[in-house]
């Protein structure tokens, strides 16, 4: 029971960790690759264009049409003197086969020459890989040394791309620890898209190269890339996710990328995907598989198991641990086989048989189709009081029945029958099962639901009554028709059972058919605009203007009666100055309800009032001035008269 | 009960030509023409209707202020009660009335629309 327990928990473990890893959302069809081929194989029109096709072309497994031809363009197009052009003719030579580049002495020491600090690092990588694709020897370690260095100065993607290239054509025997921790350092400057995608934001070329790159230097030095399995996957969504290249270094990258990441020593990513659409039925009982890396190479050595197939809606386990057989490059399994009802399955397929397999379960979904028969198809109508029998008419599909049926409002007209798997005999239940009546004459269309009952028998009831409104009450012959759908559904049915009279009270038909305009143009709305109040006649304000201007009239008759005068007015500048202040203040009054703001009226009251306050509180302090000497002067005299009058008596 | 009010009423007129002083006759004259502009407003109001709502509050509001203002005015100014207001000279009293007067109308200005 132990070994059991720990039997069941590696199980559940597996399942899931399968469930959590990614699967490839994006990879190269064969029309795909067949494309890149395609784009790969344009005719050179310099030594770069030569390279890129030769190379690229051969890293997709395809021979250039003409070797010998593209021979003796690498061979006339080549520039000694210059690194690059000498790089693409030893590479590309290097993919024909019988292919030499003649390199004098002069040029070898050219190339050994390049190596060194001073040159950047694309220089010695050109150079590292032209002298390893002659044949030529060089020494490593001065090459690691040369890189480690350029490395801290050249820090971007492409540069140290390259720099890994270049390690992979060097001897074993150096030290190349110090670039290999440079994968792990790229790796993390990889920006993860949505869990989805990795990328560099340098773009494709420069994730395509780096995945060539790192898996080049890996496999030469035997040891695993640090990318884990789910950063795999993530790299061959962004890769491959472009289905046409702007350019044909771009191409170039991918194609190299392809062939790294179907042939290295360590990951394999497995794309796995039905072969048209994921469906089986008695006609097609075989669920055949596309198992390929990404290259769509099939892979024949792998084994391709179900591990689990069970249904979406019951979930019950059909099959556990069936394998697939292999024919012509695709994997087949005859799910019919376990003769399962029809609807949808979830399968888990697992690919295994190598070590270095990667995403290799996947979760798929399968439907499984058949085809119904109605069977019992009985057509009644029944009386509501149920004094009169039912009589029942039978109708096979596809025939339709020879007496047309009458319904009137003291009738129902009832349908039964039963929906029914022509292969298994089990009762189906599809998803649309519709009952529609068509009133040929004015066109009007009603259409009922057939619901099933406990006992999978399908019932449909008319109540001619109830259901008047339905058919605005016109009576008529209406021809019924049983419409049967599904998903999982070969054959729909559209089935023309029968044909009903029905007959409505006339008093409440409608004179004519009303065709349901829905889509003509609506009754235009328009706008109303705010009503302006009413005012009352221009008399009445008037009148009342001239009211209430009226009392003014009675202060200054008043004022003129008490003896209100100006005879007092001094001429001091500071009296002149007030007044002419303060009118203007009344005047800004007048100038703030007509035209200003607030804050204008606020400005110029300011510069008023304080003018107006100066001058005002001058002649005010005047007048007291004036007052006070008055009171004095006159208690002077007052009591000057007192001491007097005293002094007389 | 009608001949003894209209004794009182007499009486009072009386009193009044005959002990108040001119100015604050004058300040009285006034305060009758501010109650009847402001009498005049309420009555077009209450016969005609409320339309520029607003020009009718400030108007009346202006009367209203003004009104409180000038009697402020006649208190300050009345020989009767300088006691009462020993730092307030008359004049100051009449500074006091035209800057409150001045912000007063600026608001009513504002309001009238």
């Amino acid at each position: 029971t132990a070994s059991n327990f720990q039997f069941v928990i590696l199980v559940a473990s597996r399942l899931v960790l399968g469930a959590h890893a990614l699967t490839p959302s994006h990879h190269l069809a064969a029309s795909d690759v067949a494309r890149l081929e395609a784009v790969l194989s344009q005719s050179f029109t310099d030594l770069q264009s030569a390279y890129y096709s030769i190379v690229g072309l051969n890293k997709l497994g395809v021979s250039v049409a003409d070797t010998d031809e593209a021979c003796r363009f690498l061979q006339s197009n080549v520039d000694p003197t210059s690194i690059a052009s000498l790089f693409y003719a030893a590479e590309a030579s290097q993919s024909l086969s019988g292919c030499e580049i003649p390199v004098s002495n002069e040029t070898r020491d050219f190339l050994l020459a390049a190596v060194s600090e001073d040159s950047t690092i694309s220089q010695i990588h050109n150079s590292v890989s032209t002298l390893s694709s002659l044949g030529l020897p060089l020494a490593s370690q001065e090459v690691v040394s040369a890189l480690t260095s350029r490395i801290t100065k050249e820090d971007n993607v492409y540069a140290i791309t390259l720099a890994l290239q270049t390690a992979a054509h060097l001897s074993q025997q150096a030290d190349l620890s110090g670039i290999l921790e440079e994968i792990e350092d790229l790796a993390a400057r990889l920006d993860d898209l949505g869990g989805v995608y990795l990328q560099f934001e340098e773009g494709l070329e420069a994730t395509a190269l780096f995945v060539t790159a790192a898996y080049a230097l890996s496999d030469h030095v035997d040891m695993e890339p640090p990318l884990k399995e789910d950063q795999v996957i993530q790299l061959v969504n962004s890769i491959f996710s472009k289905k046409s290249w702007d350019s044909l270094s771009e191409a170039f990258s991918v194609a190299c990328a392809a062939a790294a990441l179907s042939n290295n020593r360590f990951h394999v990513p497995v794309i796995v995907s039905a072969l048209g659409p994921a469906t089986v039925s008695h006609r097609q009982p075989l669920l055949q598989l596309q198992v390929t890396n990404v290259l769509c190479d099939p892979l024949t050595s792998a084994s391709v198991v179900v591990e689990s197939a069970s249904s979406v809606t019951t979930k019950s386990a059909i099959l556990n641990q069936s394998p697939f057989s292999l024919r012509d490059g695709i994997f087949e399994l005859n799910f019919m086989n376990s003769q399962p009802a029809s609807g949808y399955y979830q399968f888990a397929v697992a690919v295994t048989g190598d070590s270095r397999l990667v995403a290799n379960h996947i979760e798929l979904k399968v439907k499984v189709s058949t085809e119904v028969v109605i069977s019992n198809m009985d057509l009644s109508v029944v009386d509501k009081d149920q004094s009169i029998g039912t009589k029942t008419t039978r109708v096979d599909y596809p025939s339709k029945a020879k007496n047309s049926f009458v319904a009137d409002s003291h009738q129902n007209f009832a349908m039964s029958f039963q929906l029914v798997d022509v292969n298994t005999g089990v009762e189906l239940t599809p998803h649309q099962t519709f009952v529609r009546l068509h009133n040929q004459k004015t066109g009007q269309e009603v259409v009922f639901v057939a619901e099933p009952d406990s006992k999978n028998l399908y019932k449909f009831e008319l109540d001619t009554a109830e259901r008047k409104s339905e058919f605005d009450s016109i009576s008529g012959t209406y021809a019924l028709y049983l419409i049967v759908g599904d998903a999982t559904l070969e054959n729909p049915i559209l089935w023309n059972v029968a044909d009903v009279v029905l007959k409505f009270l006339d008093e409440e038909a409608p004179a004519t058919v009303q065709t349901k305009t829905l889509y003509v143009p609506k009754p235009e709305i328009k706008h109303l605009f705010r009503e302006p109040e009413k005012r009352p006649p221009t008399v009445v304000s008037n009148t009342f203007t001239a009211l209430v201007l009226s009392p003014f009239l009675l202060l200054l008759i008043l004022w003129i009666k008490l003896g209100a005068n100006i005879s007092n007015f001094s001429f001091s500048p500071s009296c002149i100055l007030f007044h002419v202040g303060h009118a203007a203040m009344l005047g800004l009054m007048y100038v703030y309800w007509t035209h200003l703001n607030m804050f204008q009226t606020l400005k110029y009251l300011a510069i008023l009032g304080s003018f107006t306050f100066l001058a005002g509180n001058r002649m005010l302090a005047q007048k007291a001035v004036k007052r006070y000497l008055r009171l004095s002067t006159e208690f002077q005299r007052a009591s000057l008269k007192a001491l007097l009058h005293k002094d007389g008596e | 009960m009608a001949a003894s009010l209209f004794s009182v009423i007499s009486r009072f007129l009386e009193e009044y030509t005959n002990t108040t002083p001119n100015k604050l006759k004058l300040v009285d004259a006034y305060l009758l023409y501010i109650l009847l502009t402001g009498a005049f407003q309420f009555l077009y109001c209450l016969l005609v209707g409320t339309f520029p709502f607003n020009s009718f509050l400030s108007g009346f509001i202006s009367c209203v202020g003004s009104f409180i203002l000038a009697v402020c005015l006649r208190i300050q100014i009345n020989p009767h009660n300088k006691g009462d207001f020993l730092t307030v000279s008359p004049e100051r009293a009449f500074a006091d009335f035209l800057f409150a007067n001045t912000v007063l109308h600026l608001v009513v200005v504002n309001f009238i629309g």
